[in-house]
């Protein structure tokens, strides 16, 4: 949007001033000129007949008896009239009988004709008036009078008017002028600044502006009025929407402090029962171990098949309740980050599961090196959770693949552990990360649950997030990405 | 005419088409300005009929009766008198022309001619004209200046007349400026005087 220049409208307004003024000005000297004009011709044209009239009428005589000389004296009088230019008797038979012709005059108007009824007629030329009038005594025409006057007047008239136009208009364009400056502080500036308001505002989004009202209560003024009422009304939902945004934000941080002071007290819990639990589960393990030892003899076969049943039992349980510190230790331990080779551990757990099971028949395809910007401990336990989780779901297969990797999607590195075991059905892949939930039956493959909730927990301290794909016999992987290690740096650590 | 006349300079083609623009008004004009060369009588008879209209006449004269314009003795206009008169009125009175011998018979004439014929019996004739209060008027010389109201002399081949205030004022005859005006020379003395 180009700026408007604070002087166009101001500028219109003044051209307007001074065009409306002017052209009226123009319009009534015009006016008044053309009145004048025919006013002063009217007025002319009535003095040349009553000087035609007083002349006829000292004419009379000098016509009756012939005597030029006298009706030559009563012309004379005119060179009183300096606007006569000349002026004669004629005889009725049109003969001249006086003349009188002011000195310097030359003219060549030609004097109208009258017809039989008239009894004086005139005419306008451009430099020049004429009249003739018949002299009549008692119904007898006895001759004519005729009048030159010249129309000096008439242009001294127009080069007056001229001036006077002149100056009243350059009087009156002043007039305007200052009028239009007072009117440029009543309608122009008020614009000027509604516009200058609304421009500020859509460039800085700052509601709190408000244009100032000027004293008239005119349409700018309701103009300005609701362009106010609109900003109070925008800033008022601002201020609303802040605090609704506010109030929620506090909402939240306060149910996630309830919630993290919830969640340690059932990991507090959580942790002194599992702790607890194993005094108990000892002494079972315990006792149950001494009597098949030294009763062993005492029992029959069913009672020992009993007896090791519940060994079996204590120690599930026992193992239970490891993985159950092992969860809550990860979710509340502090963590050291630095550079490791997630490689190393894989290659360390992979061996280890050989040498624990030299039968089975596995390929571990892994890079020589793959980075990782994480806590040790903690990474430890998330490759020794997903690759024992492998080796186990592809202890059914005779010959079995297991690989360990990186690849790179959506712009962050992406690390992975694919087997080729039986893999799980994928619409409950959502369920595999939360504790307790197993898509297998302890007696198809043992294991209580926790270890992928482990990795979960884990994975999400890191900053990244875990899933898995996979179908039902054809193998499955699992993913887990970790924050890398500006973003790391740059987000606060918990 | 008149847009020619316009478009046509000069005073003296002005002139002619002014009276080439008059042209067809000239039968109505009066007998004398008709005529290119008013004889001396008719320049005289029509000066008789104009004095007439010059003079601001008594009321108690006025009444009904005609306006007579007398001839005392010699008569030298004839039946031109008559016919300029013709049809005339000076302040709605008919105009007459009466032939007198004496002055005496025109004790009710407005105007008395005095024909040349009666110079020697000029003064009594002034005296009773004076008494009967009639404008003299006369061809004999010295006229006015003899105790005559307007008496005619020959000027320059042209017919003017000089006038006797006085004895206008003894006849309680009252003349316009406009007549004192054309005359060509003024007394002021009564008669007899």
């Amino acid at each position: 949007m180009a700026a408007p220049t604070k002087s166009s409208i101001s500028t219109k307004l003044t051209m307007m001033n001074m065009l409306v003024s002017g052209a009226a000005l123009l319009l009534a000297c015009a006016g008044f000129f053309a009145y004048d004009q025919i006013t002063f011709r009217q007025n002319l044209a009535n003095s040349l007949s009553a000087q035609a009239q007083i002349i006829g009428s000292n004419s009379i005589s000098a016509l009756l008896f012939s005597d030029p000389q006298a009706a030559s004296d009563t012309l004379s009088a005119l060179k009183n009239s300096p606007n006569i230019a000349s002026a004669g008797i004629l005889t009725a038979d049109a003969r001249s009988f006086a003349e009188y012709t002011r000195p310097g005059a030359d003219e060549s108007l030609a004097i109208p004709s009258l017809s039989n009824d008239q009894v004086e007629d005139y005419r306008f030329g451009r430099t020049h008036a004429v009249l003739i009038r018949r002299i009549q005594s008692d119904g007898k025409l006895l001759g004519f009078v005729y009048i030159r006057a010249n129309l000096h007047e008439i242009d001294e008239r127009l080069w007056r008017y001229a001036l006077i136009s002149v100056v009243v208009l350059m009087v009156s364009l002043m007039f305007a002028l200052i009028v239009s400056a007072k009117f440029r502080q009543s309608v122009a500036d008020p614009i000027v600044a509604l516009a200058d308001t609304a421009r500020q505002i859509s460039r800085d989004k700052d509601y709190r502006v408000r244009v100032a009202v000027g004293g008239e209560r005119d349409e700018l003024a309701t103009l300005i009025d609701s362009f106010n009422e609109m900003l109070r009304e925008i800033q008022q939902r601002d201020s609303e929407l802040q605090k609704a945004h506010n109030e929620l934000e506090q909402r939240v941080a306060q149910r996630t402090q309830d919630l993290l002071v919830a969640n340690r007290e059932l990991e507090a819990f959580s942790y002194s029962v599992s702790h607890d639990l194993r005094g108990p589960l000892d002494a079972i393990n315990g006792f149950s171990y001494l009597l098949l030892k030294n009763y062993a003899g005492q029992l029959d076969s069913n009672g020992k098949d009993s007896l090791q049943n519940i060994r079996a039992a204590a120690r599930r349980m026992s193992e239970l309740i490891d993985d159950l510190l092992n969860l809550s230790r990860v979710t509340t331990s502090t963590m050291h980050r630095e550079e490791i080779d997630l490689s190393a551990f894989a290659r360390s757990i992979m061996e280890e599961l050989c040498r624990e099971a030299p039968e089975r028949k596995v390929d571990f395809i892994t890079p020589l090196r793959v980075e990782a910007y994480a806590d040790v401990r903690l990474l430890r336990i998330v490759m020794e959770n997903l690759l024992r989780n492998a080796w186990k779901y592809t202890s059914h297969h005779e010959h079995a693949r297991i690989e360990f990797g990186e690849e790179y999607g959506g712009g962050r590195k992406v690390y992975f552990v694919r087997d080729d075991g039986s893999g799980f059905d994928p619409r409950s892949a959502d369920r595999l990360f939360q504790p307790f939930q197993r898509l297998h039956s302890a007696v198809e493959f043992p294991g209580n649950g926790i270890g992928l909730a482990t990795v979960g927990r884990i994975v999400q301290r890191h900053g990244g997030e875990a899933w898995a794909e996979g179908s039902v016999e054809k193998g499955a992987t699992f993913y887990f990405t970790l924050e890398s290690r500006q973003s790391g740096r740059q987000s606060r650590t918990s | 005419m008149a847009a020619i006349g316009s478009r046509l300079g000069g005073m003296r083609s002005l002139a002619w088409l002014s009276i080439a623009a008059l042209a067809p008004f000239l039968p109505f004009l009066p007998l004398s300005a008709q005529q290119q060369h008013p004889t001396e009588s008719q320049v005289k008879a029509a000066y008789l009929y104009n004095f007439g209209k010059f003079v601001r006449w008594q009321s108690d004269r006025a009444g009904n009766s005609d306006f007579l314009i007398c001839v005392l003795g010699k008569d030298p206009f004839g039946a031109l008198l008559d016919a300029t008169v013709e049809g005339e009125s000076i302040d709605g009175r008919k105009l007459t022309v009466r032939r007198i011998a004496k002055v005496q018979d025109g004790s009710s004439c407005s105007i008395l001619y005095i024909s040349s014929s009666e110079e020697s019996q000029l003064p009594s004739i002034l005296s009773a004209a004076q008494h009967f209060g009639e404008l003299t008027v006369s061809d004999i010389p010295r006229f006015a200046e003899r105790g005559g109201v307007i008496g005619f002399v020959v000027q320059q081949d042209k017919i003017r007349f000089e006038v006797n205030r006085g004895a206008a004022g003894q006849s309680h005859l009252a003349l316009s400026s406009e007549l004192l005006k054309v005359a060509s020379k003024l007394y002021n003395k009564a008669v007899g005087q």
